[in-house]
Parts: structure tokens; C-alpha cells; sequence
């Protein structure tokens, strides 16, 4: 690879204390985030996603703390840096949105006092400035009116516009990196389209990076580039877009695509689901974390963890299963 | 707005009425004839005359059915006249509005008081939750909760006398910037203190929890303004709404703080008039206490609005 | 939704019902305040039970050859100025503070859910004048209201029961308990109803309209099931909340009316009656003013802890953060 990655994160583990004491919610997870690439982050709920980016910007909820590992940006480790180092980083250096825009805004405060925080604090810009910046971020982010609207209330406004809000207030100061917590599922699904559609023109003007995750394979499939399953707080497969649906690897991966509704196909197929729900981490089982719900597990699968093994031989594509990568051949 | 105003300011009438309706009752049926009352108390050589008292009575209408009595006190409290009081037969206006002042004063100061020094304190013990600092000040308060006025007052006055054995006793009233007015003040705060650290931490913590104080954080806002502006504005807003409560704690508080610190104000007045049976009295300081919560209560909800949003459109619907 | 604490493990709720109930009782008792205060309050109640059992003396024997004793291994709390020993008075007094404590804010609540309750269904009008006179008690000044009510009312009845007792010769009629009952804690109730009102108003209004009321409904469960399971937990936390506060608040007044004269009638033991008579010596007899307002303190702070710990372990949006 010619220049390094915007953010290489390694070895990342989270815990949580809960009343049995500390549980791992992230458990060594590894990856690198381009420069202007698009990344999917995809897992069921619990499965650790938003609180691994959560953590990137220091902004953990009380009792979880990152016990392992180190994310690179800057030549920084994220995890170390001083109070205001991290406060130039958040909205400086990576912007933020979260999924739900109804509690995510202050509900006493104007839009336009909030959306103009970060032009505030991190450009130095007077009130004036950062006002007139602001109506232009929100036609940017197609809000008819522009200017108008900031000095609407939160409550004021329908949960996609607030939701293009947030996206115009990530990306104020133009961060090299935008993470996008599930900023679609609190959402209409003809709003979701429009958001995808939004960020996706966003990012062919900004050129930023991203990092989207959601539980919804099929919205980000004409966004992302490159797709990293979580399951249990752990990686258990990685890929670009394309090879992940030609080929899912992992028996996860291949759940989830599986329960995709497809608009060719029979008629009248039963969608499947994937039976059984994920293990509590505080007590997770020594082998693969979904050999209980896997399909095709064998006896090894309850004993050890599977490594990330490259599928048919290409790096970009590794998935962790003992059965589909022939990784229990070679061990064997 | 205006008519809004208007209208819960209409709703006060009815429910005043029904106030001094309840207390005049009180008076008629309980305590019983008035001129009786005075006699009772006369000095000895006041000759209990039957005769000279039913004429009194009728020259001041009290052989009249109980409605009719309460009509007239009614008819002449809107022509500004709130009667006289049985004991020292001076106008109850004139009685009320000398001794008004000082409870005013009091209550004002102990309101800014309460406001400078509890909403810090319970922002502080909030932001350092579960730390000594926090129970520290959540065990101050609450012991300052449990610590009734008037346990308190005598406990300080003594304590004072014992630390400055030349200085004064702080008893009696010089005015409110009388250096005696301290420990009063203190008395009459602690509560009220209490109240409000316990509220600003609980609404503190309960915010710093929403999802719009991440938000913040993740925009790169100083942690000084994130405290200031996204979590004190919307916890201002329950603790404002504090305030009718806070008036009652006062009203009541004033009561002990003024009779143990020897202080002519509406407190003692009230304690005063309610021994002596004075009865025009105690329906003056009726009137006065619900019209001060109710006026606070009005304040309240107009200012609501102007801390929350949310609240003013709601009502504009309704 | 996705925060990582929430996964789902094994089902392992036999009962849901049962479990909600045990869940609190186990945050409670993780909460070390809470324990302390249940544990303060267990023992007021053990000792207003079992207390006239416990004391070293009667609580109105006096004593005229040991007045005003400081505390001493013979009379713990020191005697007081009719040579009564302190401790067995505040021992007695722990009886008459829980009795005016049930009895208030029984009174008090019961007032409380039925306008709440009829408010809150009937809605309307109705609603509309019941929240007029909540808001009308709740902005007469409570104490001059009781004080007035006591002074007012109390000679009468007194002379009336006075009357009937020389007329029948009962002795239900010499019973100042009597009076204590009807006036003090009528008059204290009539104060502190409001705010149950109010609660219980909410709590209906709210309810009523939940989702899985309506989901409940849906289902086709009886209607006994649906407020036994649903509504009735549901409605309980806050109210077992406020009760748990009211029990310390109506302790504290009756104290505040015994230092007004108008609260529980001499010789009758109160806390309230016992610091009001210290406060009049306690420049030479501390000890007579300390016993009680410490007493009276602890039980005040008790009922708080345990009141924020219901709080916390009953109201199930405070725990999931």
C-alpha cells in the first residue's frame, strides 16, 4: 500500500463492568480505514460496533473503558491523547453522526446554535461568521431555506431533516473522517434512501472518509467499498462489497445476506432467519462466539477461536471459520 | 399571552374566595362570637354586660346569619378595607403591611441565597458524582433537610454565643443589612438550600446521561461550555419550576425563624394573631400567603416557556 | 438500540411478575444508603411494636427525687423536669411518630387516589375541578391553615367531649387521643393530600395510554389480568415513592405543630411535644432537647435514604443508564 491509512485501529478491546464483574464487549478487533474510503460496519445489535466508535472519539459511557489496544490518526494514538488534543480531534478531525436525531439534539437550544459550535470551536470563527457558514452547510445538506432554519428548534423540524442537521453539523469543518452511528434506523425508509443518497453525493464532493455502520446489509451495498461483519465483538469477516456478496464466506455473513429480501427469486420463498441470539459476553464460550446458532459447526468450533484466514488466497477478502476458509484442514 | 395572563389571574378570584370562605367559617363556627373573644381578654375591671354587648354586636352587624357576615367582609375587603383587629383595634392593612416588609426582605434574600449558593453546589456534586466531594455535599444537605428551623435556631444562637461571648445576641431585627439578620437568614435558607442541591444534582445527572451532551462532545465543545450550555439550560428548568414549593418552605420556615429570633415580621404576626384568636388578622395573612403562592406559581409557568421550547408550543395547541 | 449491554442472554424469567419485584429488592439492597435507611426504619418499627416491653420505665412515672438528670447508666437519655426517664419517652415516642406517620399519610394518600383516580378517568370537567382545589390546598400556607384549624376547632371539641363524659360518664370520652386523631392528623392529612392527588392523576392519565396497555389489551387478556400485571406495577413504583417520603414529611410536622402547641396533646409522648418542651430548657438540660431532635433526625434521614433507594431500584428508566 503506497500511503498509510487515515486510521488503523489494532487489537481493540472494550470492557464493561456489570454486576458479574468485567465483560468484554469488543474482543481484539482490528481494522484500517483508507484515505476517501467508504467503510460498512455491519452486526446485530450488542454485537459491539457503536461502541467501538465511540471509543475512537473518547466518548464512552461510564463503566466501559478500552483495556487493550490503539487507533492511529495522525500519527497519534487516539486513545492517549490529552484532553484537548481529543477535543481537537472530535468534529476537527473526525465528525460524528448518531442514529437517533430526535434525543441527539438539544432540545432548548436553536439549530443554528448548535450547528455552529463546531466552526465556533475548532475554526475560531465569530458568532456572524459561523452563522452565515451555517446556512450554507444546510443547503449543502439540501435543506430548502437554508438559512431560515436555524432559527428553528429542534422539535421543529421532521426526523430526516434533523437527521440532515446532524450530517451538516459532522461535517462542518470538513474532518478527513465522518462515522455515521445507524443515522438511518431510527428512519422513514423512503427518508433512509434519501440520506444513503445524500451522504453517498457528500462524499463525491468532500472526498472524507467514512465509516457507516448499521445492521442493514442492503442500504449501504451502493455506499461503502468495503464491509467488516462484527459478531460477538469480534471480526469475523472482512471484504470488499462485491466479494462479500458474491462470496460470504463466514455462516454469519451468509445469515444475514440470506434474510435479505431480493425483488427477483421465487415468489414465495420464506425468508430465513438465523435461529438463536447471541452469547452474553459476559460468559462467552472459548471457541467461535457463533458456533451455538452456526449451521455448519463441528466439534473444533466449541473449542478454539477460528483466526482471520484470507478467502481463496486474497488478503482483502478473510473471514474466521474453522469449516468455510479450510483453515481446519491446514491446522490439522 | 395577555389573555392567557388574564385568565388564570381570573381563576385566582373563585379560589381566594373559597380560601377565606374556609377560614372565616373557621372563625364563625369554632371560635365564636368575636366581641365575646374581646371581653374574654379585657382587663378585669371591663364589666361583662350582656346588655352593652348585644348592642355591639348589632351595631356591627354580628347577630347577622354567617353568608351575610362573610358578604360584608367581602364587600368591604374590595373596598380596600380589611378590618380591624380585635385585640389592639388598629386597621389589619396597616398591622400587615408594617410587618410585611421584613418577611419580604428575608424571603428575598434567602431566595438569592438559595439560588447563588445551591445550584453550584448541586451542579458540583453532579459532575463529581459517587466522589467524597458528592457525599460530602449530598450528606450536608440532607442533614440540613432533617434539621427542623426551629431545632436549628436555638442550636446557632447558642453556638454563636459560645464562640463571640462579648458579641450581641442576634435577636430582635435592625433592618436587613443588621448584622443580626445572619443567622436568621441561615435558618430560613437551609432548607430551601437543601431542596434545591438535591434537585440541580438529580436533573444534572439525569442530563448528562442524554444523548444531546454526547452530541456536544463529539462536536469538540469545551467541556466548560458543554456543562454551562447543553446541560445547565435544561436543568434550570426543572428546578425554576421549584419555585411555588420554595414559597410555601419560606412561608412556613418564616414562621419559626421569626418567632425564635424575636422578628416583627408576617411570621410572628401570624403566630401572634392565631393565640389572640384575631381573626380579621389571620384572614389578612390568608389572603396574602395564597396570593404570593399563586402569583409565583403564575411566574413559574410564564417563564417555562422561555427555558423550554417544547413547552411553549404545547400550550399555544392546546 | 445498540448498546452492548443489552444482548440478550438465556431466558432464565420464569416469572415476570415475581422477578420485577425481586430485581428492585436487589438494587435496593446493592444501594448502601437504602439499607441503611430500611434498616433504621425496620428498627422504628420493631421498637413501636415491642417498645412498651423494652422500656426501663413507665413513660409517666415521675420521679421526684431524680429530676433533670443528665444521662447517667441508670437513665440513659438523663430524666426530665418531672423526673420521666427520656429514653423510655422516646422509646414510646418511636409509637405515637409511626402512628402519626400511618395514619396522616393514609389519610392523606387515600384522599389522594380517589380525586386522583377520578380525575384522572372521568377527565373533563370533572378533572378540571378536582385540579382546582388540589391547586387551592396546595397555595393555603399549610402551617397557619392547621394552626388555625387546631386553634379554632380544639375548645369546642374539648369542651363538648367534657360535657358527654359528665353526661354518660364514658371514658372514650376522656381520651384526648380522640381529639389528637380527629383534629391533629385529620388536619395534617387535609395539607398533604395534594400532591398524592396530583401523582395519582399522572400515574392514570399515563398508564392509561401505554403501548403495552394497549398491547395487553390487544391480546385479549381479561381485564383483571391487564391491571393486575400490567397497570398495577407499573402505577406502583412512584406512589410507593412518594409514600415512602410522605411517612418522614408527616413525622417532621407533627414535630414543627407540637412546637406551635397544636400537635399530638401532652401527656401523650411525641418527639414534636419532647423538643418543644427541651427548647424551653435546654440551656441547662441539653440532653432533654438532643434525645428527641436526634431521634427525630435519623428517622427523617432513614425515610429519605429509603425513599431515593425505592426511587432508583423501582423506576425502570433510571436503571438502564
Amino acid at each position: 500500500m503506497s500511503s498509510s491509512p487515515l486510521l488503523s485501529v489494532r487489537n481493540l478491546e472494550i470492557e464493561v463492568s456489570t454486576r458479574r464483574g468485567p465483560a468484554k464487549v469488543v474482543d481484539g478487533i482490528s481494522f484500517d480505514v483508507e484515505r476517501g474510503e467508504a467503510l460498512g460496519v455491519v452486526g446485530e445489535s450488542g454485537c459491539g460496533k457503536s461502541i467501538t466508535t465511540l471509543s475512537l472519539l473518547g466518548l464512552l459511557p461510564p463503566g466501559a473503558r478500552v483495556s487493550a489496544g490503539f487507533a492511529l490518526m495522525d500519527d497519534r494514538n487516539l486513545f492517549t491523547l490529552s484532553r484537548p488534543a481529543l477535543r481537537k480531534v472530535r468534529g476537527g478531525r473526525i465528525g460524528m453522526i448518531f442514529q437517533d436525531p430526535m434525543t441527539s439534539f438539544n432540545p432548548v437550544l436553536k439549530i443554528g446554535d448548535q450547528l455552529i459550535e463546531p466552526l465556533v470551536y475548532h475554526r475560531g470563527l465569530s458568532r456572524a461568521e459561523a452563522w452565515e457558514r451555517a446556512g450554507e452547510l444546510l443547503r449543502l445538506v439540501g435543506i430548502p431555506g437554508g438559512e431560515a432554519r436555524l432559527d428553528n428548534y429542534p422539535h421543529e423540524l421532521s426526523g430526516g431533516m434533523r437527521q440532515r442537521v446532524m450530517i451538516a453539523m459532522g461535517l462542518a469543518c470538513e474532518p478527513p473522517l465522518l462515522i455515521a452511528d445507524e443515522p438511518t434506523t431510527a428512519l422513514d425508509v423512503t427518508i433512509q434512501a434519501q440520506i444513503v443518497d445524500l451522504v453517498k453525493d457528500l462524499r463525491a464532493r468532500l472526498g472524507m472518509s467514512i465509516i457507516w455502520i448499521t445492521h442493514d446489509l442492503a442500504l449501504v451495498s451502493g455506499l461503502v467499498d468495503r464491509i467488516i461483519v462484527l459478531y460477538a465483538g469480534k471480526v469475523v469477516e472482512e471484504a470488499l462489497v462485491d466479494d462479500l456478496y458474491a462470496k460470504p464466506t463466514h455462516p454469519y455473513t451468509r445469515g444475514l445476506l440470506a434474510s435479505l429480501p431480493t425483488l427477483e427469486g421465487e415468489e414465495t420463498r420464506r425468508l430465513p432467519a438465523i435461529g438463536g441470539t447471541p452469547p452474553d459476553p459476559g460468559r462467552r464460550p472459548p471457541g467461535c462466539p457463533f458456533a451455538p446458532r452456526c449451521p455448519l459447526k463441528v466439534e473444533l468450533c466449541e473449542r478454539a477461536m477460528p483466526p482471520l484466514e484470507p478467502v481463496d488466497g486474497r488478503n482483502s477478502h478473510r473471514a474466521a471459520c474453522w469449516v468455510t476458509t479450510g483453515a481446519m484442514e491446514m491446522a490439522a | 399571552m395577555l389573555r392567557y395572563i388574564l385568565r388564570r389571574v381570573l381563576i385566582w378570584i373563585p379560589s381566594l374566595l373559597l380560601i377565606l370562605l374556609g377560614v372565616y367559617a373557621l372563625a364563625f363556627f369554632g371560635a365564636g362570637d368575636p366581641i365575646k373573644l374581646i371581653f374574654m381578654r379585657a382587663p378585669g375591671d371591663v364589666a361583662y354586660d350582656p346588655v352593652r354587648i348585644e348592642a355591639i354586636r348589632q351595631s356591627a352587624g354580628l347577630d347577622q346569619p354567617f353568608l351575610v357576615q362573610f358578604g360584608h367582609y367581602i364587600l368591604n375587603l374590595l373596598q380596600g378595607n380589611w378590618g380591624n383587629s380585635l385585640i389592639t383595634g388598629r386597621p389589619v392593612w396597616r398591622t400587615i403591611s408594617a410587618a410585611a416588609p421584613v418577611s419580604l426582605q428575608l424571603g428575598l434574600v434567602t431566595i438569592v441565597l438559595t439560588a447563588v449558593i445551591a445550584i453550584p453546589l448541586g451542579v458540583i456534586a453532579a459532575l463529581n458524582q459517587n466522589s467524597r466531594l458528592d457525599y460530602a455535599i449530598l450528606g450536608s444537605a440532607i442533614a440540613l433537610w432533617a434539621i427542623p428551623p426551629y431545632v436549628a435556631g436555638p442550636l446557632l444562637m447558642v453556638a454563636l454565643i459560645v464562640i463571640l461571648p462579648g458579641g450581641e445576641i442576634p435577636y430582635g431585627w435592625g433592618g436587613i443589612f443588621d448584622v443580626r439578620v445572619l443567622l436568621p437568614l441561615a435558618v430560613l435558607s437551609m432548607q430551601p438550600i437543601a431542596l434545591i442541591v438535591r434537585q440541580t444534582r438529580a436533573a444534572v445527572i439525569e442530563v448528562m446521561g442524554e444523548d444531546f451532551v454526547r452530541t456536544a462532545r463529539a462536536k469538540g465543545v469545551p467541556e466548560l461550555i458543554v456543562a454551562l450550555r447543553h446541560i445547565m439550560r435544561p436543568v434550570l428548568t426543572p428546578v425554576v419550576t421549584q419555585l411555588g414549593l420554595i414559597m410555601i418552605t419560606l412561608i412556613n420556615g418564616a414562621i419559626f425563624v421569626e418567632l425564635v429570633f424575636g422578628l416583627p415580621g408576617l411570621g410572628r404576626l401570624t403566630v401572634q394573631s392565631t393565640l389572640d384568636s384575631d381573626y380579621p388578622i389571620i384572614l389578612g395573612i390568608t389572603l396574602i400567603g395564597a396570593s404570593l403562592v399563586m402569583i409565583s406559581n403564575l411566574l413559574v409557568d410564564l417563564v417555562y416557556p422561555l427555558l423550554d421550547p417544547r413547552a411553549g408550543q404545547a400550550r399555544q395547541g392546546r | 438500540m445498540s448498546s452492548p449491554a443489552l444482548s440478550t442472554g438465556p431466558a432464565e424469567a420464569p416469572d415476570e411478575t415475581v422477578s420485577l419485584w425481586r430485581d428492585a429488592w436487589r438494587r435496593l439492597i446493592a444501594n448502601r444508603l437504602a439499607v441503611f435507611g430500611l434498616a433504621v426504619v425496620a428498627l422504628l418499627i420493631l421498637v413501636a411494636l415491642v417498645g412498651p416491653w423494652l422500656t426501663p420505665y413507665d413513660f409517666l412515672s415521675q420521679d421526684i427525687n431524680a429530676r433533670n438528670q443528665a444521662p447517667s447508666l441508670v437513665h440513659w437519655f438523663g430524666t426530665d423536669d418531672l423526673g420521666r426517664d427520656v429514653l423510655s419517652r422516646v422509646i414510646y415516642g418511636a409509637r405515637t411518630a409511626l402512628l402519626v406517620a400511618i395514619v396522616v399519610t393514609g389519610i392523606a394518600l387515600s384522599i389522594g387516589v380517589l380525586l386522583g383516580a377520578v380525575a384522572g378517568y372521568a377527565g373533563g370537567r370533572v378533572d378540571a375541578f378536582i385540579m382546582w382545589l388540589t391547586d387551592i390546598a396546595m397555595s393555603v400556607p399549610s402551617l397557619l391553615l392547621v394552626v388555625v384549624i387546631n386553634t379554632s376547632l380544639k375548645p369546642p371539641l374539648a369542651r363538648w367531649m367534657d360535657a358527654k363524659y359528665l353526661e354518660t360518664l364514658n371514658p372514650v370520652f376522656r381520651e384526648t387521643v380522640w381529639i389528637d386523631f380527629v383534629l391533629v392528623f385529620g388536619s395534617m392529612a387535609l395539607i398533604l393530600w395534594p400532591p398524592y392527588a396530583r401523582l395519582i392523576r399522572a400515574q392514570v392519565l399515563s398508564i392509561r395510554s401505554r403501548n403495552y396497555v394497549t398491547a395487553a389489551r390487544a391480546l385479549g387478556l381479561p381485564a383483571g389480568i391487564v391491571i393486575r400485571r400490567y397497570i398495577v406495577p407499573n402505577a406502583l413504583g412512584p406512589v410507593i415513592v412518594a409514600v415512602s417520603a410522605g411517612l418522614g414529611n408527616a413525622m417532621v410536622l407533627e414535630s414543627a405543630f407540637s412546637f406551635l402547641g397544636v400537635g399530638v396533646t401532652p401527656p401523650t409522648p411525641s418527639w414534636g411535644n419532647m423538643i418543644s418542651d427541651g427548647l424551653r430548657v435546654w440551656r441547662t438540660y441539653p440532653h432533654l432537647l438532643a434525645a428527641p431532635a436526634a431521634v427525630l433526625g435519623l428517622a427523617t434521614i432513614a425515610f429519605s435514604f429509603l425513599g431515593d433507594g425505592l426511587n432508583d431500584a423501582l423506576n425502570p428508566k433510571q436503571w438502564r443508564k
